[in-house]
């Protein structure tokens, strides 16, 4: 049987169809399948409802602080069903926009459940489809750990939560991750009680310490944290957990909401069947992103490399890249990152501790938001924020950037480029920022060395 | 501007060439991509074409010359230019000491009027320079010469490193760290877009990293030893007997009672008889003359359309040298007695071992005795020495149970023989019977030398 196309990508999430798109545009013929909906949890549960909802959750908050900068508001209220149908209305239109990326790009989009059948070979509802190469974008699920309770109905996953027609009067969030994070910061900000449960002894494990503190500090009084703590029951609306000193504790809430981690969509696609080597992570792949089977490829969520959708479509291109010949690799040291709450946290490359640890001799400065004219102006004086900058004192390069505060999650990518291109301090200090801006007090920081 | 024309490299593994001939003399008027000359690998022939358009300016090196790859064979250019700044440091006539090279290489920067106004950098400890063509290209660029990895000789910068390091774009820290340590920066690093980063810089040379890479399977120190010389003529002798003959080895043994005997009484004569320094080697040599007189088809050459036997045994006899397998003729074996047989075995072995030993004494042999059985080898497969039809291989002495005539079992001497034949040129069964034959002639030791 001939082979039927060059590429076959199964899931349609930021990995998948991201690579078809490119992969047609060099001439490849590409079968994307997907079991959902396009776009993956992304578009349809993580990303861009998270981001829209935390959007409306701004206007609220801004409406409701406009007095302080001289606007006078009404009464500020939040529709929370106009804001679901907003939220459903944004994923729909960029569902489309997929959907018509794929047509223009002449891929072959099919919707059904694809089995692996070994190295060249997919099938789909009894359809064996061959293609010279294969690529696993398969993605992952909210992990929801066995705890008794978690199976009630008001314990959701971040899937779940997303499409509440109702308001929580409080809020428990098991797990201080980037999605706890971000629902905590909505939740609270409309004016729900939210607490936080983390086992670690401090939120998001890939900020830089110092600013994790700083952050919390931020949210206090809106936000309890608490941290080192294990959750042991859901009792009812009951949250039981063991508290740093042992002791059993236990907070009320209307929704608890599961956030301790995702995990890798690996069972029911016929991987163990055809020898794929993976373990609980994930896909085992090689820096191009090459599993052990011949011409099958892994990326994204599926990979257990890196969870962010932009990590994904990056691991595409490698896959891409590799399959037409062109040297690439799947660089982690200039990720960056962003968590869209209220301040937002964003970061790329070496916190300090990480730098430290990786042997580096280290050398650090920290300015405040505050140092931008802009940033006063837009948030007040109580407005929250900080830069740090991290490099390695021994040959002047820059290591990391992490910061929090508003717009970061727009600003970080210039550390990105500046660190794939390895840079020094004193070569970013020649690198004009435009004035007035946010993003001059990382410039402002770069001198502090 | 003079244009050079290097031996080119042939894959990795070549590092020299023969040039076969020049097809070309001094002051010939060439076209670009016209054959200058033929050179060969071990492997294969294969043709250097001009570079550019012009006179042939120089030949540096005569025919039949080993010359290492990317060295400059021959310059092209327009009559009356110099380029005695071109001329190789060293060549087939005499190696010229690094210090005198270095001098050279001094005088060749100095007098590059090309480049004169240009500031290049200072060269780097070790470093012995760059080409004139690598300097001009470099310096359009905007190469760094300092920090690339020579390929050329002695590790000079050839062009073609620097059109190599166009490529590549070094990270400011690389930069840095390449002007810090004088590392060389490979032809594409692992940062984006193949961008050379710190980390891709090492105390390492770039193809010495590809070497390791290639070598990774087997941690630890390597030593790549060039094939040359005596290893590369034995390696391709014996490829070429095994790919063009139908060589195959029949295993015996010879009841060795009476040549051990033999042997044990020369070495007990009185000295002034001259016989206590016959080896079993020498008795073996003596039994295969006498016994190859008597199957000329195995006293022979196979030249493919034709045989050519010979009246007399010139015998040749595989020696282990520090240099390698050497296989030094004795010319007319079967005219010798035992006594001459062992002195003349005894000329030829050491004057391979020494060195001393002249060209002619290597060539024209008509059969091969190669012997491992003092290291204790019971039996083996001799490989031909084409276009020779056959070498005895000879082993190690065995006890071997052998029934008496009364029917008891006795534990007799054997001498282990592995004789290997073409069998384009003879069959099975005339090589058996040279076998057969020597094994009595062996086994009766004492009557062949009354023959």
């Amino acid at each position: 049987m001939a082979t039927e196309y060059d590429i076959i990508i199964i899931g349609a999430g930021p990995g998948g169809y991201e690579m078809a798109e490119r992969a047609s545009h060099q001439g490849q013929k590409v079968l994307l399948i997907e079991k959902a909906y396009l776009g993956g949890v992304c578009l349809n549960w993580g990303c861009i409802p998270t981001k829209t909802l935390l959007n409306s959750a701004k206007h609220y908050v801004h409406a409701k602080e406009a007095p302080a900068f001289g606007v006078t508001t009404g009464e500020v209220s939040f529709d929370l069903k106009k804001v679901m149908a907003w939220k459903q209305e944004v994923i729909e239109t960029l569902r489309g926009g997929v959907a018509a990326m794929m047509k223009k790009s002449k891929v072959t989009v099919l919707n059904g459940e694809a089995k692996l059948l070994g190295p060249c070979r997919v099938e789909v509802d009894g359809t064996v489809y061959e293609g010279t190469h294969v690529v696993i974008a398969t993605g992952g699920s909210p992990f929801v750990p066995p705890i008794p309770g978690a199976n009630q109905d008001h314990v959701m996953t971040s899937k779940e939560i997303l499409s509440i027609d109702e308001m929580p009067k409080s809020l428990v969030v098991i797990g201080g991750g980037v999605i706890g994070i971000e629902f905590a910061s909505f939740f609270s900000s409309l004016g729900v009680k939210v607490d936080v449960i983390e086992m670690l002894d401090e939120i998001i494990p890939f900020m830089d310490k110092g600013q994790a503190k700083r952050f919390r500090a931020a949210l206090k009084g809106t936000v309890d944290f608490n941290l080192g703590c294990r959750v042991t029951a859901i009792d009812g609306h009951d949250v039981k957990y063991v508290d740093q000193k042992g002791e059993e504790k236990s907070i009320n809430a209307d929704v608890v909401l599961m956030s301790v981690g995702r995990s890798a969509n690996l069972s029911g696609m016929g991987f163990e069947e055809a020898r794929l080597d993976f373990d609980r992570r994930g896909i085992k792949t090689d820096e191009q992103m090459r599993t052990n089977l011949p011409n099958v490829y892994a990326i994204g969520d599926v990979t257990g490399k890196s969870q962010l959708a932009h990590s994904a479509t990056r691991m595409g291109e490698v896959a891409l890249n590799t399959i037409l010949g062109k040297p690439d690799r799947f660089r982690m040291n200039a990720i960056p990152w962003a968590v869209y709450s209220m301040p937002e946290i964003a970061g790329c490359g070496l916190t300090t501790d990480q730098a430290k640890e990786a042997g580096f001799n280290v050398e650090t400065a920290t300015l405040p938001l505050m140092m931008s004219g802009r940033f006063l102006a837009e948030n007040g004086k109580k407005g929250q924020g900080q830069v740090t900058v991290v490099k390695d004192a021994d040959t002047d390069v820059l290591l990391g950037v992490h910061m929090f505060g508003a717009y970061s999650s727009e600003i970080i990518w210039g550390v990105a480029a500046m660190i794939e291109s390895e840079l020094r301090i004193e070569d970013i200090q020649q690198i004009v920022f435009p004035h007035p801006t946010v993003g001059e007090v990382i410039r402002s920081t770069m001198f502090q060395f | 501007m003079a244009t050079e024309v290097l031996m080119p490299r042939q894959g990795q593994s070549v590092e020299s060439c023969i040039i076969v001939g020049w097809k070309v003399n001094e002051g010939d008027v060439v076209i670009e991509g016209q054959s200058l000359c033929e050179v060969e690998t071990d492997k294969a022939t294969f043709e250097v074409e001009a570079t550019a358009a012009g006179t042939v300016l120089g030949v540096f090196y005569p025919d039949d010359a080993d010359v290492d790859v990317l060295k400059v064979i021959a310059v092209i250019g327009e009559p009356g230019e110099d380029i005695s700044g071109l001329r190789p440091e060293t060549s087939v006539e005499g190696e010229t000491s690094d210090v005198e090279s270095s001098v050279k290489e001094q005088l060749v920067v100095e007098s590059t009027p090309s480049t004169s106004n240009i500031p290049l950098p200072t060269k780097s400890s070790g470093s012995t320079g760059a080409s004139p063509r690598a300097k001009k290209l470099a310096a359009a660029k905007g190469v760094e010469l300092d920090v690339l990895a020579g390929t050329g000789p002695n590790g000079r910068v050839i062009e073609r490193d620097v059109a190599a390091a166009q490529g590549a774009t070094l990270s400011p820290a690389a930069k840095a760290k390449a002007a810090a340590t004088g590392f060389a920066a490979p032809g594409m690093g692992t940062g984006i877009g193949g961008r050379v980063l710190a980390a891709d810089l090492s105390e390492v040379a770039p193809q010495d990293i590809a070497a390791a890479v290639a070598a990774l399977d087997f941690p630890g120190a390597v030593n790549e030893i060039p094939v040359r010389g005596i290893r590369k003529l034995v390696a391709g002798r014996m490829l070429d007997s095994l790919q063009n003959t139908a060589q195959l080895t029949m295993n015996t043994s010879a009841d060795a009672r009476t040549m051990l005997d033999f042997r044990a009484k020369c070495k007990a004569a009185a000295e002034a008889r001259g016989v206590g320094g016959i080896t079993i080697n020498d008795i073996m040599l003596f039994a295969t003359v006498q016994t190859l007189v008597d199957f000329p088809e195995l006293n022979a050459h196979w030249l493919g359309d034709k045989m050519v036997q010979f009246e007399d045994v010139h015998l040749g006899m595989a020696v282990d040298t520090p240099r390698g397998l050497m296989v030094p003729v004795i010319r007319f074996a079967n005219r010798l007695t035992l006594k001459q047989l062992s002195a003349e075995a005894k000329r030829l072995a050491l004057a391979a071992i020494e060195g001393t030993i002249e060209p002619d004494d290597l060539s024209g042999g008509t059969f091969t005795v190669t012997n491992l059985g003092a290291m204790g080898i019971e039996t083996f497969t001799p490989v031909l020495n084409a276009p020779e039809v056959g070498i005895l291989g000879v082993c190690n002495v065995q006890l071997k149970p052998v029934m008496g005539k009364g029917g008891e079992t006795q534990f007799v001497p054997h001498i282990g023989l592995s004789f290997t034949f073409n069998h384009c040129a003879a069959d099975g069964a005339p090589a058996a019977k040279f076998l057969v034959a020597l094994r009595q002639n062996l086994a009766a030791f004492d009557v062949l030398l009354v023959k």
